[in-house]
């Protein structure tokens, strides 16, 4: 058990891991809602250029992808992988206040139960490879 | 098929691509001289991914899609241990089972 040992910089990184991934969830879902309903793989190429919200998702994409190149550096991808399931439940949250999604009682169960699991990866050692390798 | 059925079946396949982008990605961090290489490989990768998760968002609310791409959990803890040598200890493998279980639970209320 090694979860006391995840340094600052790393949890913040996945900090910053979560709120870019609900961020590009919802701003993704509604750049994909404004698009025409068309069969043309070409006339929703063309939409999709047009529409400023895929380019905040280009932002968004990148910026995810430089924060997670530091949060690999320093943790196995299989420990920090899963504390991004934390922002299943940043959207569910954020789908019920912004777009005005029901949540069920259940839901809220299932919330609760990916936290758990959350805390379960994070009591395990965060990088058994590498420069940043630590013992078990 | 139905629409609903196409859509989950496109974020499934995503899911699967993005597990061996992630891996590329890992790898760029332990292989450090030729960092840049893996992490080409590991977006060109992942811009599938976004391909075929944009087609499956035309199907399904994003209430739905989004805990489907749990099973990525599953798929890139597999290609860790497999590809990359990880350690996965049985409560890291209990974790992402937990994780499962309640996007389960949401995706089955959504």
């Amino acid at each position: 058990m090694t979860g006391a040992r995840v340094p600052l910089r790393l949890v913040i990184g996945l900090a910053v891991a979560i709120a870019l991934d609900t961020g590009l969830q919802l701003v993704w879902k509604t750049g994909i809602a404004e698009l025409p309903d068309t069969s043309s793989v070409w006339e929703t190429l063309v939409a999709i250029a047009l529409n400023p919200i895929f380019i905040l998702v280009v932002v968004f994409m990148l910026a995810q992808l430089v924060n997670w190149l530091k949060v690999l550096d320093h943790a196995d991808l299989s420990f920090a992988k899963p504390f991004t399931s934390l922002s299943y439940v940043t959207v569910c949250i954020l789908s019920v206040l912004l777009l005005g999604e029901h949540m069920a009682p259940l839901q809220i169960v299932g919330i609760v139960v990916v936290v758990a699991g959350v805390w379960c990866v994070s009591q395990t050692g965060r990088a058994t490879l590498g420069a940043g390798a630590e013992g078990e | 098929m139905s629409p609903t059925a196409l859509g989950v079946l496109l974020v499934v396949v995503s899911t699967m691509v993005e597990g061996f982008g992630q891996t590329f990605l890992k790898r760029s961090a332990l292989d450090t001289a030729r960092r840049h290489r893996w992490i080409m490989i590991g977006v060109a990768i992942l811009i599938v991914e976004v391909v075929l998760y944009s087609g499956a968002l035309r199907f399904l609310a994003v209430s739905t899609a989004f805990p489907i791409t749990s099973l990525s959990f599953v798929m890139v803890t597999l290609l860790s241990r497999w590809l990359l040598g990880e350690q996965v200890t049985p409560l890291r493998w209990a974790g992402v089972g937990l994780i499962l279980v309640g996007t389960s639970l949401i995706v089955a209320q959504a």
